[in-house]
């Protein structure tokens, strides 16, 4: 156990470990938790609650796609208890044929384009630890155990602990030092190297969180992704001269050494997490934006091929900035840097770190096609619903990807139009709320949304759910209480939980504080429940009540403004979602009623006498309710319109016929 | 051999002239179109019809709108449910059947009614057939060069720091695959055409004639039909720009008629590419007898469909 990770590795990279292993003990323990030494905030105070303390050296080989590294921990127990037993992450452990992970993988697929098709050997990562010590405990190498905690797998070596020979007191702190060595995969699931080009994440030993009196520290799952503590991160990384470096972090110093490598300092605080990048390849693209919390510097390190994208992501990163600063609070760090991964590498893109974004592109990318808008607004979007708002990835999803894809609706809507925000072609349009709510369509009543994330039926569920439900459960929710209401309540929500780590029961009531309302049979049947939301018109039409009298034969009788009309109207419910809808009913002589149905029964017939016939009845007229899973039978209009089926028809027969001259061409 | 400059257009006013193989042959590819678009009408009028909802897809056009009409829990519109597959399968068969017919019709430049010109469908479907099968056995180098060109994507993919090369590589595989299909299609073509001319009934020496043909007058043979396509490319893709950025969302006219230009034109195009063939390989015939032109393979003259009354 402890080093048999990367045990086979070992003598492969010993000289790294060497010199990790001297760096160990040459470094100097950083200031505790909560003594700062640079300005990665625009805040002079701590934000947040400084638990963990991270000094962290590493060298990276270019050649062999490794890191060299060692790491001070110094941990602050503010649990409230005295602490004998610490567990800690090891994700990039994950990346191996026998891991939990690759298992799930291989179960239900992952988000990503690595190792579904079948396990390469340049998918392999992995973490190994040569050497443990605890400050004032000696050497704990050996007593570092893998534990599985979800499950019964013994070959996943995602997550370690180690018992200490005496337990640390409340208030004390312990300080960890530990050697250790990264092996990278050819990128896969956010992290590894992709040619020249490096993105680092998730890649140092990190400590477990202690969280509802216990600690929570899950292996690394197919659709997990993380929770830490808060504290501040002092990183050295000495890496080639010609490397252009991103960190999550304020660069503080750079020193080339003589040879022909590099060192740079790199400090973070109030964050709970650090990664960085590197290639030589990247082209910088600089700029600033100015908020309620002052200055923030962007960096974009755009990849060979790419830049013309740069002013896209900008555009789009600027406008985020603005409106997550005007609607929900100020962006309080001092910089954000934007990397671009490169051809080949988007496993790399579409990822979230504090201060550190991936994003994604492609060459020659349709203008049309807002993919690297939406990604970068999403993930900037992350920088609130999982950084500063540091909820439980693992267990409570919802919060950041949900909570976030809700954000990224708004955002997008507000700067790129409602129905144009994903897809804006002249023929061709999607706008953000109806891709939320069509990645949950695919399949809506498998999982609720509060569900561990490792427990779905699947990947692909995850995501529909976690995602597009939870977004389209808030927008109805908006739909409810109305925007502004809803507005204010996610303001509250983040003002309040900012650098803590709240769960999903803090963010429903404080919906229900702000909005002043009862929304638990909501909440219970969208969030914690899989009733499926459908409603339809059943019936609509409109009956003469003197039907029993003789029309005329052979000629059409006037239409008479003296008839008098029975006209019946029939909701249904057809899923098991219980909710008040309105039900507008139009009628020849333009009058339009609307009726208000409790929804609670399973239909409702209206019935109206009066001298117009029905033109038209729908429920939800304001279009509200986008957890409805047809919209398609929430209407009915008297006269029939063919106008959609024929353009749908004369489409079809268009592909239909090039395409049966395509097949043709063998002939 | 020489070029023939006159051919190209030739071959146009061929198609103009026995322009009824065109209509016939598109009358069948819009009659199984409209089939296949008849199941999805009667599915999506169901949805569609008495729908306040369904005027998102007739204002604009929303992926939205069209994804959840396509996953209606009740009848979901698949695709190959709905014909899309099956119909064009047909018209495959149908065209393997006509071709014979049509190339007699534009190899002898006369109006052929309808007994000849079915007997000469008939005479060749089964020899056409067989060629169908030799294709289908000549596009495994064609998919190997593929499988060649993903693999050294790949493998200078991993090697190289920059991103470019490997696509480079595979840009130009994919260009070379393209240029080899053209040269399959012309191959296979002119071996149709020496078949219909020659009522040759062994398929593997009508391929061996065409190779050989095909060996010494590649240029020009090539360039005519390489011409073509290029034609047919160009101009439906600016149709398809027009179409995308000038015709209304709400027009159904003129989306209708645009679009049944483009497949006019892109089958006229394919005929024009048959027609001028058919004459090329006259021309050839003619030369050859005059002693102008190459003497190698040596063409035989033989009545097409002997038995058919040529009028």
């Amino acid at each position: 156990m402890g080093t048999s990770a990367g045990g086979t590795r070992l003598s492969k990279y010993l000289v790294f470990l060497a010199g990790a292993a001297a760096l160990v003990f040459a470094t100097p323990v950083p200031a505790s938790p909560g003594q700062s030494s640079g300005a990665a905030t625009a805040s002079s105070k701590p934000l947040s609650t400084r638990v963990v303390a991270y000094n962290i050296e590493a060298k990276l080989d270019p050649v062999k796609h490794s890191i060299a590294a060692s790491e001070t921990l110094v941990y602050q127990n503010l649990t409230g208890q005295a602490q004998q037993t610490f567990p800690f992450h090891l994700y990039l452990n994950a990346f191996q044929p026998q891991s939990t992970f690759m298992t799930e993988v291989r179960l239900y697929g992952t988000r990503g384009t690595g190792p579904d098709s079948g396990w390469e050997p340049k998918h392999t990562g992995s973490i190994a630890i040569t050497k443990l010590e605890v400050g004032g405990m000696g050497d704990l190498t050996g007593r570092m155990q893998f534990i599985h905690p979800d499950d019964d797998n013994a070959n996943d070596r995602t997550v370690f602990q180690v018992t200490l020979p005496r337990p640390v007191p409340p208030g004390a702190s312990v300080e960890f030092r530990i050697a250790f060595e990264d092996v990278l995969p050819e990128v896969v699931e956010r992290t590894g190297y992709k040619r020249d080009f490096y993105m680092v994440g998730q890649w140092f030993p990190k400590v477990g969180l202690w969280w509802k009196n216990a600690w929570n520290c899950h292996q690394f799952h197919a659709t997990t992704e993380f929770f830490a503590d808060f504290g501040t991160f002092d990183v050295k990384l000495t890496v080639p001269q010609n490397e252009i470096v991103g960190a999550g972090g304020d660069l503080v110093s750079s020193q080339n050494n003589a040879d022909g490598t590099k060192t740079l300092v790199f400090h973070s605080e109030d964050v709970h997490d650090f990664s960085w990048t590197a290639s030589p390849s990247f082209q910088v693209v600089e700029d600033q934006w100015t908020g309620s919390a002052g200055a923030v510097k962007i960096h974009l390190l755009m990849s060979p091929g790419n830049r013309d994208t740069a002013p896209r992501y900008l555009k789009a990163l600027k406008g985020t900035l603005q409106l997550f600063d005007e609607w929900y609070g100020p962006y309080p760090y001092d910089r954000i840097t934007v990397v671009d991964p490169p051809h080949g590498g988007q496993d790399a893109g579409g990822m979230e770190y504090p201060t550190l974004i991936t994003a994604a592109t492609s060459w020659n990318m349709p203008k049309g096609l807002l993919v690297p808008e939406v990604v970068v607004e999403h993930e900037f979007g992350h920088q609130y619903w999982y950084g500063m708002v540091a909820t439980n990835e693992f267990e409570e999803a919802w919060l950041d990807e949900g909570i976030n894809s809700y954000t990224e609706v708004k955002v997008m809507d507000a700067l790129y139009g409602h129905d144009t925000s994903f897809m804006n072609f002249p023929f061709l349009t999607l706008g953000e709320s109806e891709a939320q709510r069509l990645s949950y369509l695919g399949r809506p009543d498998l999982d609720p949304i509060a569900r561990f994330a490792w427990k779905y039926y699947g990947s692909g569920t995850y995501g529909g759910i976690t995602y597009g439900k939870t977004a389209t459960m808030l927008l109805t929710l908006e739909g409810m209480i109305g925007e502004d209401t809803m507005r204010r309540a996610m303001h509250t929500y983040f003002m309040r939980y900012r650098f803590t780590h709240p769960t999903g029961e803090d963010f429903l009531k404080t919906i229900e504080e702000v909005s002043g309302k009862d929304l638990r049979w909501y909440f219970n049947q969208a969030v914690y429940g899989t009733n499926i939301l459908d409603y339809e018109i059943l019936k609509a039409y409109s009956d003469p009540v003197n039907w029993y009298e003789k029309k005329p034969k052979f000629r059409a009788r006037p239409e008479s403004h003296d008839t008098v009309y029975r006209t019946y109207v029939t909701v249904h419910r057809k899923g098991d979602f219980v909710f008040p809808v309105d039900v507008e009913i139009k009628f020849s002589d333009g009058q339009t009623v609307t009726e208000h149905w409790d929804g609670r029964d399973r239909w409702m017939r209206y019935e109206y006498e009066r001298k117009a016939k029905i033109v038209s009845a729908e429920v939800d007229p304001q279009h509200r309710i986008l957890l409805d899973r047809n919209f398609y039978n929430n209407s009915y209009r008297k006269e029939s319109d063919s106008s959609a089926v024929r353009k749908l028809a004369n489409l079809w027969m268009f592909a239909s016929e090039w395409f049966a001259q395509w097949v043709s061409w063998i002939t | 051999m020489a070029a023939k400059p006159k051919t190209f257009l030739s071959g146009a006013g061929l198609v103009w002239r026995r322009q009824g193989a065109l209509w016939w042959i598109y009358i069948v590819n819009a009659a199984l179109a409209l089939l296949s678009a008849g199941g999805m009408v009667e599915r999506a009028g169901d949805a569609l019809n008495h729908s306040l909802a369904a005027q998102r897809l007739v204002h604009g056009f929303s992926l939205g709108a069209l994804t959840e009409l396509m996953s209606q829990p009740e009848a979901p519109l698949e695709l190959p449910g709905t014909g899309f597959l099956f119909f064009p399968f047909v018209f495959l068969v149908f065209l393997l059947f006509a071709t014979g017919g049509v190339l007699a019709l534009y190899y002898r430049d006369e109006r052929l009614t309808a007994g000849p010109f079915f007997e000469a469908c008939g005479q060749h479907f089964w020899r056409f057939l067989r060629l169908l099968v030799y294709l289908v056995i000549a596009f495994i180098p064609i998919g190997i060069v593929g499988g060649i060109t993903g693999q050294l994507h790949d493998h200078i993919d991993e090697a190289a720091i920059s991103p470019y090369p490997a696509v480079e590589v595979f840009a130009a595989g994919a260009v070379v695959i393209l240029l080899l299909l053209m040269c399959l299609r012309l191959w296979f073509d002119m071996a149709q055409v020496i078949a219909v001319a020659e009522d040759e009934k062994r398929m593997h020496k009508a391929l061996r004639r065409s190779a050989a043909l095909l060996r010494r007058n590649f240029g020009s043979l090539f360039w005519l039909y390489f011409r073509i396509s290029l034609i047919g490319w160009v101009v439906c893709g600016l149709a398809l720009q027009w179409w995308k950025n000038y015709v209304s969302p709400e027009s159904g006219g003129a989306a209708f008629f645009l679009g049944q230009f483009i497949i006019v034109f892109w089958l006229s195009t394919r005929l024009w590419q048959r027609a001028s063939e058919a004459m090329w390989y006259r021309q050839y015939q003619m030369e050859a007898l005059t002693g102008a032109g190459v003497t190698e393979p040596e063409p035989v003259l033989t009545p097409v469909g002997a038995a058919a009354p040529v009028r």
